[in-house]
C-alpha cells in the first residue's frame, strides 16, 4: 500500500464515526440571528421564538447510527426522535398566531410562541418547514410580527436586500458617548458601527454598535442600549425576570448587574443565546451591553470579563 | 430568504454537513465538538448568502469557507500547542506500540496547516490538483509541491518511528 493510500485510510478511519448534529441547521440559524443588530425591542417588531425540539428533515435522511456529535441542545429532541412516530409539518406561515397554534396542535405538534405580539400576531417564519417529517410532539418555532407594523430592516437578509441602518443621533464621532453616558472601555480593535437608533427599546432609549472593521452592515460585535426615563422600568422588569429564571446577580462598581445569555426574545435566558450584561447605572439610567456570539467566541472564557470591563468603563456625561 | 431557500439549505446540510465536519476535523486536528463549532460558524456565512449562492455550486463555496476556517483555527491552535507541548521537532511520536494509523495522523497533525489541508483535500476528499488549487487559492504547482513535501515529511518521520518505512 502506498503512503497516500495509508494516509487516506487512516483519515477515513479517524472520522468514520463522526456525524454532524441533526440540529446543525437550527444552530446555524440561531447563530445567524445572534449576529444581527437589534434595532428594536422584541414586541415592538419582530419576535423570534425559542426553539425547543425542531428536528430537521435530514434526521431521517442521515444514515447509520444517530449523530455522535450532538451538542447539549440536541439531546432532548434526538432522544424523542427515536421513539415518536413522525408527522408532517403543516403550513403556519401567513396565519395568525392563534390559527397557527390550532393547526399545529391538530397535527400533533406544539407551537412554541411567546413574546408580545399576542395571538393576533402574523406568522412570517416557521422551523421546521412545511412538509417536513418530524416526530409527533415536536415543537415548531414560529416567528411572528405585529401585523400593524412593518418588520424592521434588520430582519432583511443577504446582500440583495441592503438595509439602511438608522442615523437617529447623527455623527457620534468615535461612537462611545451617547444617551448621556460614555463607554470608556471597549475591547481593542473595535470601531463605531456608524449608526444609531433612538426609542427602539422604549422611550427614551438610545442604541449603537461597535465592530471590527469590515463587518457587513447590519451586524455587530458589541451593541449597547442606554435606557432613560420610562424605558428604565422596562429593563428593570427584564432584570427581575432574569432573576426569576435563576440568574445570579453580580456586582459591578457597587451596582447590581446580570450577566446572562439571552435568547431571541431578550427576556428569556438561553444557554446558547447572546451574551448580555444589564445594570442600572442610577435611578434614571440603565444600560444593556450585548456581545455577538461570534465575537464572544473569540474571547472564549474571557468574554464575560470583557463585558464586565465595558460596564466598569461606563461614565455618565450629564 | 424564501421558504424554498430555507428548505434547500436544509437539504444541503443533509447532504453535506457530515462530510464538511469530517474535513474540518482532519484539517484543523480539533475534537469533533470544536470542529462542529467551527463548521457552524463557517456555514452561517453560507447561510447568510444562501439566496445568492444556492444555484451556483454552494458545495464548493461551503468547502472553501470551512477549509479556510479550519486552517485559521489550526494556526491559532498551533501557537498554543507549541508553547504548551514543546518537544524537539525531530523526535517522532514515542510509544513503540502506537497504532500505525494513529502515528500517521499524529504526523499529519504536525504539518503546517496549509500543507495538511492539501493532503486532506487530495487524499481524503479525492480532489484533483486543479480543484485543490482553486479551493486553496494557489497554483496547481503549489498543490503538487506541498503534497509531495507533506508526504515526504511524514515518510521521513514514520521512518524514524519504525526504522523500516520509507
Amino acid at each position: 500500500m502506498t503512503l497516500e493510500q495509508e494516509l487516506s485510510e487512516a483519515m477515513g478511519e479517524h472520522v468514520a464515526d463522526v456525524r454532524a448534529s441533526s440540529l446543525m441547521g437550527t444552530k446555524i440559524r440561531r447563530r445567524h440571528r445572534g449576529r444581527r443588530v437589534r434595532v428594536r425591542t422584541a414586541g415592538a417588531a419582530l419576535v423570534t421564538v425559542a426553539v425547543a425540539g425542531a428536528v430537521p428533515s435530514y434526521l431521517a435522511l442521515t444514515e447509520g447510527p444517530r449523530a455522535t456529535v450532538a451538542g447539549p441542545a440536541g439531546t432532548d429532541s434526538e432522544a424523542r426522535a427515536g421513539i415518536a412516530p413522525p408527522v408532517e409539518v403543516p403550513r403556519a406561515i401567513k396565519m395568525t398566531v392563534a390559527e397557527a397554534r390550532a393547526v399545529l396542535e391538530a397535527a400533533g405538534l406544539t407551537a412554541s410562541v411567546e413574546g408580545e405580539t399576542g395571538e393576533a400576531g402574523l406568522v412570517v417564519e416557521q422551523t421546521p418547514h412545511i412538509g417536513e417529517s418530524v416526530p409527533r410532539g415536536s415543537t415548531v418555532r414560529l416567528v411572528a410580527i405585529d401585523p400593524a407594523r412593518p418588520a424592521p430592516s434588520s430582519t432583511t437578509d443577504g446582500p440583495e436586500e441592503r438595509m439602511t441602518m438608522p442615523q437617529d443621533l447623527g455623527d457620534l464621532g468615535d461612537g462611545r458617548a451617547f444617551g448621556g453616558v460614555r463607554f470608556g472601555y471597549l475591547p481593542d480593535g473595535l470601531e463605531w458601527g456608524k449608526w444609531s437608533g433612538k426609542n427602539g427599546f422604549g422611550t427614551t432609549s438610545y442604541t449603537t454598535t461597535w465592530q471590527r472593521p469590515g463587518l457587513p452592515e447590519g451586524e455587530y460585535d458589541v451593541q449597547a442600549v442606554v435606557y432613560r426615563d420610562g424605558a428604565v422600568a422596562q429593563l428593570k422588569k427584564r432584570m427581575k425576570g432574569y432573576e426569576r429564571q435563576g440568574a445570579e446577580p453580580i456586582t459591578i462598581d457597587g451596582r447590581t448587574a446580570y450577566l446572562v445569555r439571552a435568547g431571541e426574545a431578550a427576556s428569556q435566558l438561553d444557554e446558547n443565546g447572546t451574551l448580555t450584561l444589564v445594570w442600572t447605572e442610577n435611578r434614571d439610567v440603565a444600560v444593556e451591553v450585548m456581545m455577538s456570539p461570534g465575537y464572544a467566541g473569540e474571547f472564549g472564557d474571557r468574554a464575560g470579563t470583557e463585558m464586565r470591563k465595558i460596564a466598569e468603563g461606563v461614565e455618565p456625561t450629564r | 430568504m424564501t421558504e424554498e431557500d430555507e428548505a434547500a439549505f436544509d437539504e444541503f446540510l443533509a447532504a453535506r454537513s457530515t462530510a464538511l465536519l469530517r474535513t474540518a476535523i482532519l484539517v484543523c486536528g480539533a475534537s469533533p465538538h470544536d470542529a462542529e463549532d467551527l463548521v457552524q460558524n463557517a456555514l452561517e456565512k453560507v447561510y447568510r448568502h444562501w439566496g445568492r449562492i444556492r444555484h451556483d455550486n454552494p458545495e464548493s463555496y461551503a468547502r472553501r469557507v470551512v477549509v479556510n476556517a479550519a486552517i485559521n483555527v489550526s494556526r491559532r491552535r498551533r501557537v498554543i500547542q507549541e508553547i504548551t507541548f514543546a518537544r524537539p521537532p525531530e523526535t517522532a511520536v514515542d510509544a513503540p506500540d502506537v497504532d500505525l494509523r494513529d502515528a500517521l495522523l499524529a504526523e499529519l497533525r504536525r504539518l503546517p496547516a496549509r500543507m495538511r489541508a492539501v493532503l486532506v483535500l487530495r487524499y481524503w476528499e479525492d480532489l484533483s490538483e486543479n480543484e485543490t488549487a482553486t479551493l486553496m487559492g494557489c497554483s496547481a504547482g503549489t498543490v503538487k509541491s506541498q503534497a509531495a513535501r507533506g508526504l515526504a515529511r511524514i515518510r521521513e518521520r514514520m521512518g524514524t518511528l519504525e526504522g523500516v518505512r520509507g
